[in-house]
Formats: structure tokens, C-alpha cells, sequence
């Protein structure tokens, strides 16, 4: 744990305030550690190798703004091995884009927001993540603006033979009635085998009538690890709509808490991984609803292939006022081999009686009936799998309202290893 | 459908089974430590195997420590403070019912078990009644002997039929299973015992009635049940408890073997107390159940009817090790007032083709909290495994709690797993309709709850169906308005 925990100096040390937050991150996380088998949040997925103690503090690489490209017309804010890369990005007019350590320095009400809701004392890595309190991005959409092209959070990682460490914190801030497309891309390029570990949080805050579409994927080096969680808060009638594909990193998670705080508020969590090799993919969400005619909706769905695991953990709480409700959620993972694994804890916790919640799990394999009728055809056996996998997928990557966005993320999807 | 006058029968919101018989009771002091487990252990008369089993057990425990995972909140088992044996004092060992204390013999009547040995009458059933701990009678014997099955209680197992009982004691639970488990292995005082030979389908359902009865005991039971290659019993076990203010502790153990191609159903109505309107009393039951398909095609099904106790921490379990074999687990939870359970199952694949279903069904009520926590786990080795679960909820009122818990494990590509999940309340368009048809608020819930759980209810023998239909109702009295 040491080498996840040095002794650095880092921008505001200085500031009391800044330097008490990073103090009771470095805290929390010594006191938790690194989680377990034995932490029921973390039954399923171990970062053991966490505990290797090999990592070093990551440096910018020197991108150019060659490094990130997208397929569509977007705003960019780009990271270099976890540092703001202000020279490549590309940042929109008249919308608050700033770091995140200029934010809290110089605009002392950023300060409330900052590890409001990301719980230290319940999740080690947004401890961890606390302790370095530094690069990020800090972004506000102000009330009734609506942003008129999606905004990229570009994460470029560039191993050179070293086990890297970074960590990025965002303040997602949308004022009220105000819009916005916001993406984030994890990515790497150089050492195949490189293992570093990128550790993010996401702090959201949704006012009342605001609408957010959150769009990620997570396409890491395959023995990254990739350890994100997104915290949202959102206020009356406000609706938050995610999307996470995962694809890479030999141990991904990204974990989605959202607190529908107040009545009308609407969240949609969907996610899709498809995996390979010795990864271990993770999603994990939690929804809160905690004010009376509140909606969420869920859809996950998996492709398990190689010595691979699969991990799904969905709670669903219904806070004890919290009637007129609708929590739904639906995972469902197919396995390719026969040493793929899959393990779901679809979870309801229900404190109120007129609600309406469900919950489904399914897993199998291809359907022989399926490849057999393909084959009768004329199709080969390899792309009868290839064509009932991508529909497979189909089924989730189409509740992506962004058409061009669902198109790139396709193209992800059908083009991982399986 | 269950007459719905029981509702209007039952007097007031009193537990309907709160009598204390007054019955010498021959307890050993209050405390646990070596020498009272070899006090029970030479009461009983038992030998040197098993007394080494119970102190390795008791050794184990001293390293364990209570578990915390379950949605529960209790005060605190004192276990120095529980006196872990309580006998009907009785001369010598009854050879007839004559002999039997009649206060006893009264107890049951209250109760309804058909104890007496009378001719075969409709829905008769062999007894083998518990009464605190040690069986006081067993009927229907001589004519299951017949037959060769052994029904007896676990201590005359012991002496009569060592070789099994050494065989299969702990071979499904092990000692180091888990807390209570353990606690149950070091101090378990009686229980029943069933042994179906081979291609033997057993005549007549099984039974046994579970008392808690002298203040301050523990209850540990401790059933084994072997049913050879192509044999079938169908066992049933009902509880009921007097009212008590304390908090009374059961821990009991239930080992099912089931080898090829050998059924077992084991049905479960468990009515003890469970504790007056604030939460104050009841039972805390603490039982470990689980059932090893050892062969190819064997069956298990488990059936259970919970609406008493205060505190429910169960989760029958299936382990399908037999290629082909197959595990069921239909189950109605009610909870009411302050009740707590913490129930489900698991499901263990491991042979080929095994299949396994889980029917769940919760009602929750007034403040009382619920949580359905199961496992289903397909290892490597077990192709073309399919499980099938289903857990719904109902709530009634606004301050109870209903939870879902599934753990879904699967090592196999060929397997193919299915979970659902439901949570909704009584609609007021279902009651209305009732309502106006003239039928009051509490019956058309009744006709509602009776519905909602029909699925599982079905799969009872019977006799159990209408009482554990009954049951649910009582359970329910006062949740509505």
C-alpha cells in the first residue's frame, strides 16, 4: 500500500483547507486498505494486485493534440498520463471549464461540492483519490444553457515500461433546466502489458429540470486497472442518463451511485462489457430513491469470453417515504467458454409499499438452435457467433439516444477481442 | 382456498398457542463449557464418537463468532446464560401412551396432533413429537418397520443404528460450518431420525412437532434424514411455541441425504412466537438446513411456511452433486408487527444436468423487515445446469421493509440462469373489487395474500396447507386499516 500512499507535494498544499481533505482521504484509505474478499463490495472483484507495491506517481507524456481524435464533432478536454493537457484540448465558449485545483483555490464555493458525494469512509479508492486531490476538471452548465456539441473527457495513458498511478477527480455541476452531452474515453497507447492503475471519481450534481446524457468507455491497457466511481445527485425532475461501455483493463469497475433526492427525478444507468483473457469486469451501481415519484431504469449487459469474469452488483434502495416509485433493473451476461465466470448480486432494499420494483438476472451461452439455423445458411460458424454477439449487444447500445455517440461505441463493442 | 372465517375464529391479536404446560423439567445448570456438553453427552447415555464430535465441535466454536451479514438486529445471546438441556422427568422410558403424562398428552391435543395411535384415518400421519428435547413417543414404528424404514429419534438412533448415524452425522453440515451449526453440533440434544431402504416409497408423510416448552432452554435439534437409492419420504415438520416474554434460542440443524435416484420432501410450518406488537419476546431461530443429492437423479424439495419467530435466520439449501438431480424450494414468508427474517436458499450445482427452482414469496406487514437472500452457484464441471428463480414481495403498510439478496454464481457456459424479482403492494383496484362485492377490507387481503402465495402453498401435503393457510391469516390479523 505504500507506493499507492507516498509522500508527495502537490499544487495547494499550502491552502489549510485543501490540505485537510487530501489528510482525511490519506486517512480513510490507510484505516480501509485495499479491499478484500472479505468486503462484501468487493466479494467479487479483488484487486489483489494492488497490493504489489510497484507503482510510481505517473508524469505527463507530451501529447500532441494528435493523440485525440474522435470520429464526431466534440469539445475536448484532454489528459496526458492523468495531467491536464490544456494545449490539445479543445474547451467550449461561455461555459465554466476549469481544472479542478484552480476551482477550489480560487472559487471557495466549489469547495462544498468537492467529496460531497463521493462517501470516503465507504469506498477506499475515492479515499485513495482524496489523499491526491489535484487533477481534474471542474465543469458548470449554467441554468437554462444548453450545450450545443457533446464535451469529451479524453484520458490518454502512455505506459513506458512502468507501473503509472494516476488519479482524476471531476465536479460535473448542471444548473437548472441546463443540458448537456459529457464523455469520458479511457484509453492508452504503447507496452501491451503495462499495468498501470488510473483511479477516478466523478462527483455529479443534477438541479432541479437539468438533463445529463454520460457516456463512457473504458478501453485500458489489458492489465490496467481501471477503478471509477461516479457519484450523482440529482434534484427535482432532473434526469441522468448513462452509459458505460467497458471493454479493456485487466480489472475494470466503474460504479454508479445516484440519489434521486427529490420528486420527478429520473435516472437511466445502462452498460455493456465484453471481455477476454484473464480480465475481471465490474459494474456496480446503486440507486437511491429517496423522494416520492422518482424513476430508474437499468440494463446491463455482458459478453464473458476467455478465462474472463464478469461481476454485477445492482441495488436498488426505497427510502421509506419514497412511494409512487419505479426501480427496474435487468442484467443479463453471456458466457463463451467454458472457464468464463459470471457473478451477480442484483439487490432490492424496499422500506415503502407502493412502489413498483423488479429486478432480473439471466446468464446461458449461444443459442445452438440459433448458430445451427445461421449455418443451415451458409454462414460460417465464426461469424454466426460474431453476428448473434453484436445483437446480443445491440439490444443495450440502443438505448444510446446520441446517434453518432451509439455508432462509435458500436463499432467498440463489435471490434473487442471475444 | 382456506375458509375465511379464520380470521374472525382467532381471539384478538393473542398467539393462539401461548400455554405453558406445567411439566417437570430436568434441566442441567445454565452455561457452556466442556464439562456440561460431557454432562449431556453421559445423560444420554451416548458413545465415546460422539462425545469427541460434540467437544471438537465446542472447541471450534470457542473460535468462531457470531455472524453480522444478515439484515438482523437483536439484543445480544448471553450462551453462558442458557441452559443447553431441559427433560420431561420421566421414571422410566414410556412403552405405551398410557403411560405418558397426560398434561403432555393435553398439550398436543391443544395443539391438534393426532398423537394417540388410532386406526388408519384420513391424513394420518406418524409422529414422532418433540417435547423440549427428547422424543416422548413415536408412533406408527412398528408398521414403518415393516417396511425396514427406521423413524426414530436421533438419540435411539444412536444407540440402535450407530453405523448410520456415524456415516452421515455432519457429513452434509459439518461442524465447521457455521456458528450456530457448530454451536448445534456441540450441544444437540435430540431430534428425529429417518432411514428409508432402499426402493422404499414411504406409506405415510412423516412428522414431527417441534415444542419449545420449559423457560430458559435452548432448543437444538438435530435432524438426519437418508433416503437410499430409489426410495421417497415425504417428512413433515411443524412448530409451535408458548408465549413467552423471553427471547428464546433455537438453533437446530437438519441433514437431508438423498442418494440415487431417491426423493425427499421436507415441508416446514414454523409458527413459534414471534413476539408481542412492540417486539418484545419471541424466538430467535437460527436454523441450518441443507440437503446432499448424492446420487444421479436424486429430488429434494423443500417447502416452507414461516410466519412465527422473532428473529429468522434460514436458508435450506440443496447441494445437487448426482448427475440429473434436482433441488426445489417453495417458500412464504410472513412477517408482521416488529418480525424480523433473514430466509432464502442456495442452490449448489454441481453434477451435470442438475436443475434447480426457487419460488419465493414475502409479505411483509406493520414493522416488521424482510430479506430473501440466496445462492445459486454453477461450478466448471456442471453442464447444461439450469436454475429458475422467483422472488416476489408484498408489502402492507408503509413501515415494513422488503429486501432481495441473490447471489448468482456461474462457472459454466452451458448454463443457463434465470432470477426475478418483484415488489409491489395490495392494489387498491384488486381491493376495491373485493370491497364491492361485499367483501370486508381484512377478508378481501386475506383473499389476496392466499392468492399471492397459491404457487408455493400448493406443494404442501394436505393436512400442513390448510393450517399454514390459517397461519398466515392469524399472522396478518391487525396489518390492514
Amino acid at each position: 500500500m505504500a507506493a499507492l500512499l507516498q509522500d508527495i507535494s502537490l499544487i495547494g498544499d499550502e491552502n489549510p483547507w485543501l490540505r485537510n481533505l487530501r489528510a482525511r482521504g490519506r486517512q480513510a484509505f490507510a484505516a480501509a486498505g485495499i479491499p478484500s474478499a472479505k468486503t462484501e463490495a468487493w466479494k467479487y472483484t479483488k484487486p489483489r494486485e494492488l497490493n504489489n507495491d510497484d507503482f510510481i506517481m505517473a508524469q505527463p507524456a507530451n501529447l500532441g493534440s494528435a493523440a485525440y481524435s474522435l470520429p464526431f464533432d466534440a469539445y475536448k478536454i484532454c489528459f496526458d498520463n492523468g495531467y491536464f493537457n490544456p494545449a490539445a484540448s479543445d474547451l467550449p465558449q461561455g461555459v465554466e471549464v476549469v481544472p479542478l485545483i484552480e476551482a477550489l483555490l480560487f472559487c471557495p464555493e466549489t469547495r462544498r461540492l468537492a467529496g460531497s458525494l463521493a462517501d470516503i469512509a465507504k469506498h477506499p479508492f475515492a479515499a485513495l483519490n482524496q489523499a491526491y486531490l489535484n487533477e481534474g476538471i471542474y465543469i458548470r452548465i449554467e441554468k437554462n444553457v444548453q450545450l450545443k456539441k457533446p464535451l469529451f473527457i479524453l484520458s490518454h495513458t502512455t505506459p513506458a515500461g512502468q507501473n503509472l498511478f494516476f488519479n482524476l477527480h471531476n465536479l460535473i455541476v448542471m444548473e437548472e433546466n441546463a443540458s448537456a452531452v459529457i464523455g469520458e474515453y479511457h484509453y492508452w497507447t504503447g507496452e501491451l502489458k503495462a499495468r498501470y492503475f488510473a483511479n477516478l471519481v466523478n462527483e455529479i450534481f443534477l438541479a432541479a429540470g437539468a438533463r445529463l446524457q454520460h457516456f463512457k468507455v473504458q478501453d485500458e491497457a489489458f492489465k490496467a486497472h481501471h477503478i471509477a466511481l461516479n457519484s450523482v445527485m440529482q434534484q427535482a425532475s432532473s434526469r441522468y442518463e448513462a452509459f458505460c461501455l467497458q471493454r479493456g483493463a485487466g480489472l475494470g469497475r466503474n460504479e454508479t451511485l445516484v440519489k434521486l433526492s427529490a420528486t420527478g427525478a429520473e435516472a437511466e444507468v445502462n452498460a455493456a462489457y465484453v471481455m477476454n483473457g484473464w480480465a475481471t469486469l465490474d459494474t456496480t451501481t446503486d440507486i437511491e430513491h429517496l423522494a416520492p415519484s422518482t424513476v430508474s431504469e437499468q440494463m446491463v449487459k455482458g459478453v464473458i469470453g476467455g478465462d474472463a469474469r464478469g461481476v454485477f452488483q445492482g441495488k436498488i434502495h426505497i427510502a421509506p417515504n419514497a412511494v409512487k416509485t419505479s426501480g427496474n433493473q435487468l442484467h443479463k451476461a453471456l458466457l463463451l467458454t467454458d472457464t468464463a465466470e459470471i457473478d451477480v448480486k442484483p439487490e432490492l432494499e424496499i422500506f415503502a409499499d407502493d412502489v413498483k420494483c423488479s429486478h432480473g438476472a439471466a446468464s446461458g451461452e449461444l443459442d445452438a438452435n440459433q448458430l445451427f439455423y445461421m449455418q443451415s445458411r451458409g454462414i460460417g460458424l465464426a461469424e454466426a457467433r460474431q453476428i448473434l454477439i453484436d445483437a446480443y449487444l445491440d439490444e443495450v447500445i440502443a438505448k444510446i439516444s446520441n446517434e453518432k455517440i451509439r455508432e462509435w461505441i458500436k463499432l467498440f463493442a463489435q471490434s473487442a477481442d471475444k | 382456498m382456506t375458509k375465511i372465517d379464520t380470521i374472525a375464529d382467532s381471539s384478538g391479536d393473542k398467539y393462539k398457542y401461548g400455554f405453558v404446560t406445567a411439566i417437570d423439567a430436568e434441566a442441567v445448570p445454565p452455561g457452556l463449557n466442556e464439562d456440561i456438553i460431557r454432562l449431556i453427552s453421559a445423560k444420554k447415555g451416548e458413545p465415546e464418537w460422539l462425545l469427541q464430535f460434540r467437544l471438537r465441535a465446542f472447541e471450534f466454536w470457542q473460535t468462531m463468532s457470531e455472524p453480522t451479514w444478515a439484515k438482523l438486529t437483536y439484543d445480544k445471546i448471553d450462551y453462558q446464560k442458557l441452559s443447553y438441556y431441559a427433560a420431561p422427568k420421566q421414571k422410566n422410558a414410556p412403552k405405551s401412551l398410557a403411560e405418558i403424562d397426560p398434561k403432555l398428552l393435553d398439550t398436543y391435543a391443544k395443539l391438534g396432533i393426532p398423537l394417540k395411535e388410532q386406526e388408519v384415518l384420513a391424513g394420518v400421519v406418524a409422529v414422532d413429537a418433540v417435547f423440549d428435547s427428547v422424543s416422548v413417543a413415536t408412533t406408527y414404528r412398528a408398521k414403518l418397520a415393516e417396511q425396514g424404514i427406521i423413524f426414530c429419534s436421533i438419540s435411539e438412533a444412536v444407540r440402535n443404528h450407530p453405523d448410520l448415524v456415524q456415516k452421515y452425522l455432519g457429513s452434509v453440515v459439518p461442524y465447521t460450518d457455521n456458528f450456530f451449526a457448530c454451536l448445534n453440533s456441540a450441544v444437540f440434544t435430540d431430534g428425529s431420525f429417518v432411514y428409508i431402504p432402499k426402493g422404499v416409497r414411504c406409506p405415510m408423510e412423516l412428522s414431527t412437532y417441534f415444542r419449545i416448552n420449559a423457560k430458559n432452554t435452548g432448543q437444538f435439534e438435530r435432524t438426519l434424514i437418508i433416503a437410499d437409492d430409489e426410495s421417497y419420504v415425504s417428512y413433515l415438520e411443524g412448530c409451535t411455541a408458548p408465549q413467552r416474554d423471553e427471547n428464546q434460542l433455537h438453533a437446530a440443524i437438519v441433514e437431508i441425504v438423498v442418494l440415487k435416484d431417491a426423493e425427499v420432501k421436507y415441508s416446514t410450518v414454523q409458527n413459534w412466537y414471534p413476539g408481542d406488537k412492540d417486539g418484545k419476546g419471541g424466538v430467535y431461530n437460527f436454523v441450518t438446513k441443507r440437503a446432499a443429492c448424492r446420487g444421479a437423479n436424486a429430488k429434494i424439495s423443500w417447502t416452507q411456511v414461516e410466519t412465527g419467530s422473532a428473529v429468522t435466520w434460514k436458508y435450506p439449501s440443496c447441494v445437487l452433486q448426482g448427475d440429473n438431480s434436482v433441488g426445489e424450494f417453495y417458500s412464504v414468508a410472513v412477517t408482521n408487527n416488529r418480525q424480523q427474517a433473514d430466509t432464502g436458499t442456495k442452490m449448489i450445482h454441481i453434477g451435470k444436468n442438475t436443475s434447480s427452482k426457487i419460488i419465493s414469496k414475502g409479505i411483509s406487514a406493520g414493522f416488521s423487515n424482510q430479506t430473501y437472500r440466496g445462492l445459486v452457484r454453477v461450478s466448471p464441471q456442471a453442464d447444461n445446469a439450469r436454475n429458475y428463480s422467483q422472488c416476489d414481495s408484498l408489502l402492507i403498510g408503509s413501515s415494513c421493509g422488503s429486501h432481495t439478496v441473490p447471489y448468482i454464481e456461474n462457472r459454466n457456459q452451458t448454463a443457463c440462469l434465470e432470477h426475478e424479482a418483484t415488489t409491489s403492494k395490495i392494489s387498491d383496484e384488486q381491493l376495491f373489487y373485493c370491497r364491492s362485492r361485499g367483501i370486508s377490507e381484512e377478508e378481501a387481503v386475506s383473499l389476496i395474500v392466499n392468492g399471492f402465495c397459491k404457487e408455493v402453498m400448493q406443494q404442501l401435503p394436505m393436512e400442513f396447507a390448510i393450517e399454514a393457510a390459517k397461519l398466515i391469516n392469524v399472522s396478518l390479523e391487525g396489518s390492514i386499516g
